[in-house]
C-alpha cells in the first residue's frame, strides 16, 4: 500500500492539470481508495463509471491522450460514406461532471507494481491502491515486412479510429472508379474478428452507390474468419463479384508490403498492386500493458477471469482487447462487460468483500449493407478457472431470412451503438 | 512408444513455434527447429509430430535420409481440444531429443467454419524455392486431408481421404520425406529446407491414399 501523504500529494498535482474538473469534489471525503485508470475505450470508461455508481467514495483519475474518444465500432460506416466522423466521438463530460470522475488528458507512460505508481508523458506520477488498464491494441510494426508507421501513412490500417480512418477515407473518396482496393486481414486473435469483414461490405456499398466499376480484393492470413457464410452470401446478393477473398490456403496472406507503391507480395510470390491499400497488420496489448509487465511472450495479457486482475503483477487489472479472455472475443462490448467485471471486484476488494461471480453476454452486429445486418451472441462464464462459452446460448443470424429481418437486424446494429455509448460515455444518439 | 524402441529420450533441444492460445483448432501453426550442439557426423533423421489428445496423435514424421540436413520445419496441424504438442527427433547417433509445448484451444465467440479447400481444383500445387544456404522450399497442395472422422449435411460419413506422403527428390537422390496423416490440416503446407551439394533438380512428389500423384519440378543451384 502506498502512503496517504503520498496520494494526497499526486492528487494535487492532477487536480492542477484539470482544476475546473474536478473541483467540485475535492472537498468531498474520498477515503475508500484511489483508482486510476488508463484508457478511456469501451473497458476504462465503463469501469470509470461503474466504480463510481457503486461507491462515489473512491477516487477514479482517468488517463486518456485524447480529449474525445473515437469508436472503431461503426468506423466503418463513417468510411463507407454512411455516417460523418464526428458521430463515433465520445465525450468524457458525464464522467467528470456526473460522476466526479478525474480525467487527466496525457498519455501514460510508465508503471511501477511495487511501488504502485503510475507515470505520465509530463513526468508526473501517480499512486494508486488498484491501476486498471483499458490499452487497446497496438500493431506489430514487425509483423510483416516493410509495414511500418511511416507505410502506414500511405497505405492506413485504420484499426485505431482516429486520423488514421480519415487518410483510408480521404483515399478512397480520391480514388477513380474502376480501382482496386486491397485490404490485408491478419491472423487470428486480433482486434473485432467481423471488423475486416464489414469494412469491405460498407466500402462495396460505397462504390456500388458512387464508382460502380471499382473492385475489392481481401488478402486473409486466415482460413475462415467471423460470420462467413453470412457475409460472403451478403457479398453475393447486394455486390455481386465486386468482392474477391483470396484465404490462407489460396496464398492470401501477405508478407511484404511497398507502401511506396501500394504492392503486396504474399508468401507464395504473388504480387498485387491497389489503388487503395489497407494493411491491417497483427496486433499486440497496447504497450502500457507491457511497460506494467502484464504482458506474457506473445504480446497479450492472461488475466484471473473471475476478477481481470493480471495473472502476473498484483493490484494491476486489465480489461478489453488487450487481454487473453477467449473465447469472448476482442470487442467492444466484450470490454465493456468485462469493464463492469472488474469494476465489481475492484469496489469489493476495496471495501474488504468477495467480488460477485461474473458472467459475460457479448454480441457482435455487423451490416453488410445500411439494411442488411447479421448478428452472432455469446453468453459467457467461468468454469475451472477458465472462461467458458455457455452450451445452448448465443447464436447467429440465420442462413436463409428475408429482406425484413436483415433491415431489422440493421437497425438493431444501430440500436446497439446507441445504448452502449450512452452506458458508455452518456452520448446521445447521432 | 515404437520409435523410442527403450530410448530414454533427451528433453533438450527440441524447440517448438506454437501459439499459447490458438482461437481455431483447424489450423494450428506449428514450427519446429532443433537446437543442440551435434557431434561431428551427428545429425537428425527424423522429427515425430504428436498431438495425445487428438483421436488419431501421430501428426506426421518428417526424414532426412543424409548428412546434409537442415531440421527446421514450418507446417499447419489440428488440434482437438487444448494439450501439449510433443516432438521427437531421433539423432543419427541413437540419441533421442523431446520437447514439447502446451497450447489452449478456444473456439472464437466471433468464428463460424466453412470447408477452407477449393473443391474445383484438389491436388493443385503451390510451391516457393528461395535459394539460399540452406534453401527454403514452401509447398501446399489444395486438398481437404479429410480424417474420415467428419459427416457431412445428411448425418453420413465423409471418406477418409489423405495426403499421405511428400518426397522431395534432387536427381534421383531422396533429400527429404514427410509422412502426414489426420491431424495435418486441410491443405498440407508444409516449408523445409534442403542443402543441394550440386545444381540439380527439385522434383516434388505428394501422394494421395488412393495411390494418385501430383509432382512439381524446379531447378535448384
Amino acid at each position: 500500500m502506498i502512503s496517504r501523504r503520498k496520494v494526497i500529494k499526486s492528487a494535487a498535482a492532477a487536480f492542477a492539470a484539470t482544476p475546473l474538473l474536478s473541483m467540485p469534489f475535492v472537498a468531498r471525503a474520498q477515503t475508500a481508495g484511489r483508482v486510476v485508470i488508463v484508457g478511456g475505450g469501451f473497458g476504462g470508461a465503463t469501469a470509470a463509471k461503474y466504480i463510481k455508481r457503486r461507491n462515489p467514495d473512491i477516487a477514479v483519475t482517468l488517463v486518456e491522450a485524447s480529449p474525445r474518444f473515437y469508436t472503431c465500432p461503426f468506423s466503418n460506416l463513417y468510411l463507407g460514406g454512411l455516417r460523418d466522423f464526428d458521430s463515433i466521438g465520445h465525450s468524457f463530460d458525464e464522467l467528470t461532471d456526473t460522476y466526479g470522475v478525474e480525467l487527466i488528458t496525457e498519455w501514460a507512460e510508465g508503471v511501477d507494481g511495487d511501488a504502485h505508481t503510475l507515470t505520465l508523458a509530463s513526468g508526473e506520477t501517480l499512486g494508486y491502491d488498484k491501476l486498471l488498464l483499458s490499452p487497446g491494441i497496438d500493431m506489430r510494426w514487425d509483423g510483416i515486412e516493410g509495414y511500418d508507421e511511416a507505410a502506414a501513412e500511405l497505405a492506413p490500417h485504420a484499426w485505431k479510429a482516429g486520423p488514421q480512418t480519415e487518410l483510408l477515407r480521404s483515399q478512397l473518396e480520391a480514388m477513380d472508379d474502376g480501382g482496386l482496393f486491397i485490404l490485408s486481414a491478419p491472423a487470428d486473435p486480433f482486434r473485432c474478428p467481423p471488423g475486416p469483414y464489414e469494412r469491405v461490405s460498407l466500402i462495396a456499398n460505397y462504390f456500388k452507390e458512387s464508382k460502380p466499376s471499382s473492385k475489392i480484393l481481401i488478402l486473409d492470413s486466415k482460413d475462415a474468419f467471423s460470420k462467413q457464410g453470412l457475409f460472403q452470401a451478403g457479398w453475393q446478393e447486394l455486390y455481386g463479384d465486386m468482392i474477391e477473398w483470396v484465404s490462407l490456403s489460396n496464398d492470401g496472406r501477405v508478407i511484404r508490403v511497398d507502401a511506396e507503391n501500394l504492392e503486396v507480395e504474399t508468401e507464395f510470390g504473388e504480387i498485387h498492386r491497389a489503388d487503395v491499400l489497407n494493411v491491417i497488420p497483427p496486433q499486440k496489448a497496447g504497450f502500457i500493458a507491457e511497460a506494467a509487465g502484464v504482458t506474457n511472450e506473445g504480446g497479450w495479457v492472461p488475466i484471473n477471469p473471475e476478477t481481470f486482475e493480471s495473472q502476473q503483477v498484483s493490484d494491476i487489472y486489465v480489461v478489453g482487447d488487450a487481454t487473453i479472455a477467449a473465447p469472448m472475443p476482442k470487442s467492444g462490448f466484450s470490454a465493456n462487460a468485462q469493464g463492469k467485471v472488474a469494476a465489481s471486484a475492484i469496489v469489493a476488494a476495496l471495501t474488504g468483500e468477495e467480488a460477485p461471480a461474473p458472467s459475460w453476454a457479448n454480441t457482435c452486429y455487423s451490416l453488410i449493407g445500411p439494411e442488411y445486418g447479421i448478428s452472432v451472441a455469446g453468453v459467457y462464464r467461468v468454469e475451472n478457472g477458465e472462461i467458458i462459452s455457455v452450451e445452448g446460448s448465443g447464436g447467429v443470424s440465420p442462413a436463409e431470412a428475408d429482406a425484413e429481418f436483415r433491415a431489422a437486424e440493421a437497425r438493431y446494429a444501430v440500436g446497439w451503438y446507441d445504448a452502449i455509448t450512452q452506458d458508455i460515455w452518456g452520448s446521445q444518439p447521432a | 512408444m515404437a520409435i523410442l524402441d527403450g530410448r530414454d529420450p533427451i528433453a533438450q533441444g527440441v524447440v517448438l513455434d506454437l501459439p499459447l492460445i490458438s482461437e481455431n483448432g483447424a489450423v494450428v501453426p506449428l514450427g519446429i527447429s532443433i537446437d543442440r550442439p551435434m557431434a561431428e557426423d551427428e545429425y537428425v533423421q527424423a522429427i515425430h509430430v504428436f498431438a495425445p489428445a487428438n483421436p488419431f496423435p501421430h501428426i506426421a514424421s518428417f526424414r532426412y535420409p543424409n548428412a546434409r540436413s537442415t531440421p527446421r520445419l514450418e507446417t499447419r496441424v489440428r488440434l482437438n481440444e487444448s494439450q501439449p504438442v510433443v516432438v521427437l527427433a531421433e539423432l543419427s547417433s541413437g540419441a533421442v531429443l523431446v520437447g514439447e509445448s502446451e497450447v489452449r484451444v478456444t473456439v472464437s465467440g466471433c468464428l463460424t467454419m466453412s470447408d477452407t479447400y477449393d473443391t474445383e481444383s484438389v491436388f493443385q500445387t503451390r510451391v516457393r524455392v528461395e535459394p539460399g544456404a540452406p534453401t527454403s522450399v514452401l509447398t501446399l497442395i489444395n486438398h481437404p486431408q479429410e480424417t474420415g472422422l467428419r459427416t457431412n449435411a445428411q448425418g453420413e460419413i465423409i471418406p477418409k481421404r489423405l495426403i499421405e506422403k511428400l518426397e522431395a527428390r534432387i536427381g534421383d537422390e531422396l533429400v527429404f520425406e514427410a509422412d502426414l496423416h489426420r491431424s495435418i490440416s486441410a491443405n498440407p503446407y508444409l516449408r523445409f529446407y534442403i542443402q543441394p551439394d550440386a545444381p540439380g533438380t527439385l522434383d516434388l512428389v505428394w501422394t494421395e491414399d488412393t495411390g494418385e500423384t501430383a509432382e512439381f519440378s524446379q531447378d535448384v543451384a
